[in-house]
């Protein structure tokens, strides 16, 4: 996308030749010089929830992981549909595919080493997957169907028998209890990423375990900043084995939180800051891009879905029609205007882009019908707590919710948390987890991953639930896990848009959106360098100083 | 600084402290003008329901964002679609949204200025009640008492003390924000305003706690104080019923003094986020969601900004001249200040 709107500035000058020279320059992102080495200040405006590669499950949590800890597989150092391929990481290859889709098959490298040194091992997967078991992550409904790995998340005791390694080959092979069409997708995950024995089974955040990526965490002030050095195992011996993953251009990186976007705005202004990894808050939007479209700035897609979640389990949303109203009275257009125009209004729960959407409205907005509704179903219970991050447009979003709860008869209390937002709201012994602010982006490019964590019956976890809304309808979730076991094809898309249509039906949550994301660096910077990759934003291994 | 002699000292000799008092603060035209403001800015926070109901038509928290207003012949958008907020329209409109919107949500911002200052008023006076009945009790236990209970609550004031006092106002309110507050069998939740008050009241007690025992350490030397206790006087009727009554200059100063350091540490502690919850609003809140606009609208951090800076700026000026009035060693500073002494006699 960046790369077409650097072309058509540039067509706008109407000299060919340099035209030309312009689409290969941004066609390739490697045809500009820049400088090597350095150090890269980035900043953010909320702390990831954990680094801890087993645990991470926030945008800011992969991105802070993305160049440390590699899994067995991994996604493309590239933009748009490019970035969403899947490359062999740790492991040599893509894995062999066989017993009707239940048995994967792949080869660790051979001579890896964590930057501590110690050389990784294939055992060190079947490790990994156990570690995250553990640690009762978010990740975990992903793996499930490894055989053992049902009775392991229960008992924790004696290991995942689904998963046979052999460390002189660096063979591994996984058995399923039955084919899952994303599973290449999801061997991808950081939550897979190889870490050695004896990590502690606790999040590891401010103890980093040793990188296989070509950057580690070199210290961590919780809450306030961390930063990368170089792997010096990477250049000695990993970088040749993993040809396709790049070095990085910087030698060190600082990762400040800013808590205030607008701050993170003038820093990255000023050039004390390199790279503003939020997006720019919708108040200095058109002021940035005014100045700085096209050379600094540059918006970037995201397949997301931003909605309000509303507890299927107790009053007043364990009512349907109480859900449907709150549909009806959501308006997208002006949660579009509350984002200053950078979320693009959609109702469902697949994003556009997002294989199997089709675009569909079952609630248009009326708030004479949602108040009639809410009057017909005359809810008991009318004392509800609204949940939301304190981080534009989030908050905002929020308060509108909040706002149109009251309209339509509720009680409403507001909580607003900042960092903690997501770890509290998984955690089902929160009091009060009546409704609140929710977003998904893609993990994959694959529909499952929006219906398993979302609305899966089996993804309600104590902690780090991901089903927010609690749904748990058994004739969906056995439909979510026998589309999941088939390779995505166009008849399988379409029988997601029908999922899609009968979770909306049911109306758990109330989707408003799709978020525009954006990009800002300082003058320094090599702008055309910087990748975008779909899943993990900006990659640091891509930029570079001028 | 506006200070006249009094014209007739003969008669001042009749009259009690209080009325000398009063004389003396009403001769300080500052403090006088002082206190006028203060009072216009508490009728104007108390007129907010009356202004939201007969000339707004809307509520502090009511949003508007894709509501249209009819300014003259003109509908005009609350918000555009870039998320542009409609600025002041003054009384094109009726008076509403008289200062224009608040920003995306489209709530209308004079209405939030008036309930928002309802919100810091009633932080500020509540807060400071609770800081100075905790500081005059500790205040007068210590020094009365002295030994290990002096001690002991000296050390717990210092305790107190020894945290920066708006770090610790984070840290409660952070931790309260969520569980909310329970002591026994009284519970109040999260986003309750007394998490505020209380968080304020209680940080601000040392400040005040501190000086009020020193104040009494003298006192309990005195003559009356050893004629009550001979007079067989028991030690609560001794601090309470002698000690006291002479504290209470210093006690009013302070409590205004204090009302007007608890707004702004409730501004500060909003602005961060720890104070008031949304999407109630308290100037220091406003403040801080208004930064984020100061670009495109920066009315509305400095319409709030500017209401904190009136309020505790005409607070100091008139708790400057009631202590002048109150203490009888104004004398000294009003003759530092100003070069103008207070004849002789008028002394309380």
């Amino acid at each position: 996308m960046k790369k077409h709107r650097g072309c058509r500035v540039i067509a706008v000058l109407g000299i060919a030749a340099i035209t030309s020279f312009g689409l290969v320059a941004c066609g390739s992102g490697e045809g500009s010089e820049g400088k090597e080495g350095g150090t890269l200040r980035a900043a953010y405006a909320v702390f990831p929830e954990s680094m801890d590669p087993q645990l991470a499950y926030t945008a800011e949590g992969w991105n802070s992981i993305y160049n440390t800890y590699i899994p067995l597989l991994t996604y493309a150092h590239a933009e748009d549909e490019a970035g969403s391929e899947v490359i062999p990481g740790l492991a040599k290859s893509l894995p062999e595919i066989t017993n009707g889709g239940k048995t994967y098959t792949l080869e660790l490298r051979q001579g890896l080493k964590y930057s501590d040194g110690r050389p990784v091992k294939a055992s060190d997967f079947k490790y990994s997957v156990e570690r995250m078991f553990r640690l009762n992550s978010g990740g975990s409904a992903f793996y499930t169907d490894i055989v053992g790995a049902e009775d392991f998340q229960r008992t924790r005791k004696g290991g995942i028998s689904g998963i046979e390694t052999d460390d002189r080959s660096g063979k591994i092979t996984i058995n399923l209890v039955k084919p899952r069409g994303p599973f290449t997708n999801e061997l991808a995950m950081p939550f897979v990423a190889l870490v050695p024995p004896g990590s502690p089974d606790k999040d590891a955040t401010t103890d980093p375990p040793p990188a296989t990526g070509p950057y580690a965490i070199s210290s961590v002030k919780p809450g306030q900043s961390w930063s990368y050095e170089r792997n010096p195992e990477w250049l000695r011996n990993n970088a040749e084995l993993m040809p396709d993953l790049p070095s990085g251009h910087v030698d060190r990186i600082e990762v400040s939180v800013i808590r205030n976007q607008s701050t993170e705005v003038n820093e990255v202004e000023q050039g004390r800051i390199d790279v503003m990894l939020d997006p720019v808050p919708p108040d200095r939007l058109a002021e940035v891009k005014q100045r700085f479209e096209g050379t600094q700035f540059r918006t970037e897609p995201s397949v997301s879905t931003y909605f309000f979640w509303m507890n299927t389990t107790q009053p007043p949303f364990d009512d349907v029609e109480v859900r449907k109203a709150v549909n009806h009275a959501v308006d997208p257009e002006a949660l579009s205007r509350i984002s200053g125009g950078t979320m693009a209004p959609t109702q469902q729960i697949l994003p556009p882009g997002m294989p199997g959407y089709e675009k569909f409205v079952l609630y248009p907005h009326d708030m004479a019908k949602a108040e009639a509704m809410i009057a017909a179903a005359a809810p008991s219970d009318r004392e509800v707590t609204v949940w939301t991050d304190n981080v534009s447009p989030n908050l905002e979003a929020g308060e509108y919710y909040e706002d149109l709860l009251s309209q339509l008869g509720f009680e409403t209390t507001l909580k607003t948390l900042g960092d903690n937002y997501f770890t509290t709201i998984s955690n089902l012994s929160t009091p009060e987890l009546d409704t609140g602010f929710g977003n998904w982006s893609e993990d994959y490019p694959h529909p499952n991953d929006f219906f398993e964590p979302l609305l899966d019956g089996d993804s309600i976890a104590p902690t780090f639930n991901t089903n927010l809304a609690q749904i748990d309808e058994p004739s969906l979730n056995r439909k979510i896990a026998e589309l999941a076991t088939q390779q995505l094809d166009p008849e399988l898309e379409s029988q997601y848009a029908s999922l899609d249509r009968e979770f909306m039906e049911l109306a758990p949550m109330a989707p408003y959106g799709t978020r525009t994301l954006s990009l800002f660096v300082s003058d320094a910077i090599d702008f055309d360098s910087v990748i975008w990759n779909p899943t993990f934003s900006a990659d640091f291994t891509s930029i570079r100083f001028k | 600084m506006g200070v006249t002699p009094e014209p007739n000292v003969a008669g001042t000799s009749a009259r009690g402290p209080w009325q000398l008092a009063y004389r003396r603060l009403r001769r300080n035209r500052i403090a006088l003008a002082a206190l006028f403001v203060f009072v216009g800015i508490v009728l104007f926070a108390l007129a907010a329901p009356l202004w939201a109901e007969h000339v707004a038509h809307t509520g502090p928290n009511a949003t508007h964002t894709t509501a249209k207003v009819v300014v003259g012949d003109e509908k005009r958008e609350v918000v555009d679609p870039e998320g542009k907020p409609v600025g002041p329209l003054w009384f094109g409109a009726g008076g509403e949204f008289f200062l224009g919107a608040d920003g995306r949500l489209g709530r209308d911002e004079m209405v939030r200025l008036m309930y928002g200052g309802r919100t810091s008023l009633l932080i500020g006076l509540s807060s400071a009640l609770i800081t100075t009945t905790l500081a005059v009790v500790l205040g007068l236990v210590a020094g009365y008492r002295r030994g290990w209970t002096d001690a002991l609550i000296a050390r717990g004031l210092d305790v107190v003390w020894a945290f920066p006092v708006l770090l610790l106002g984070i840290a409660l309110g952070t931790a309260l924000a969520v569980g909310g507050l329970k002591i026994g069998p009284v519970q109040i939740s999260g986003g309750s305003i007394l998490i505020p008050i209380l968080i304020i009241g209680f940080v601000s007690v040392p400040y005040m706690a501190r000086p009020i025992r020193g104040e009494v350490i003298a006192l309990r030397e005195k003559e009356f104080v050893e004629a009550a206790v001979a007079q067989g006087s028991g030690t609560l009727r001794v601090m309470f019923g002698e000690l006291l009554p002479n504290l209470w200059s210093t006690i009013i100063v302070f409590f205004t003094l204090n009302i007007a350091n608890n707004m702004l540490l409730e501004a500060g502690l909003s602005y961060l986020g720890a104070g008031v919850r949304p999407p109630d609003s308290s100037w220091g809140s406003m403040v801080s969601s208004g930064v984020e606009s100061i670009y495109t609208a920066p009315l509305l951090t400095i319409l709030p900004g500017g209401m904190i800076l009136l309020t505790v700026l005409s607070l100091n000026v008139f708790g400057d001249g009631l202590r002048d009035a109150l203490d009888p060693k104004s004398k000294i500073r009003l003759e530092a200040r100003t070069g103008i002494a207070e004849p002789a006699g008028t002394a309380v």
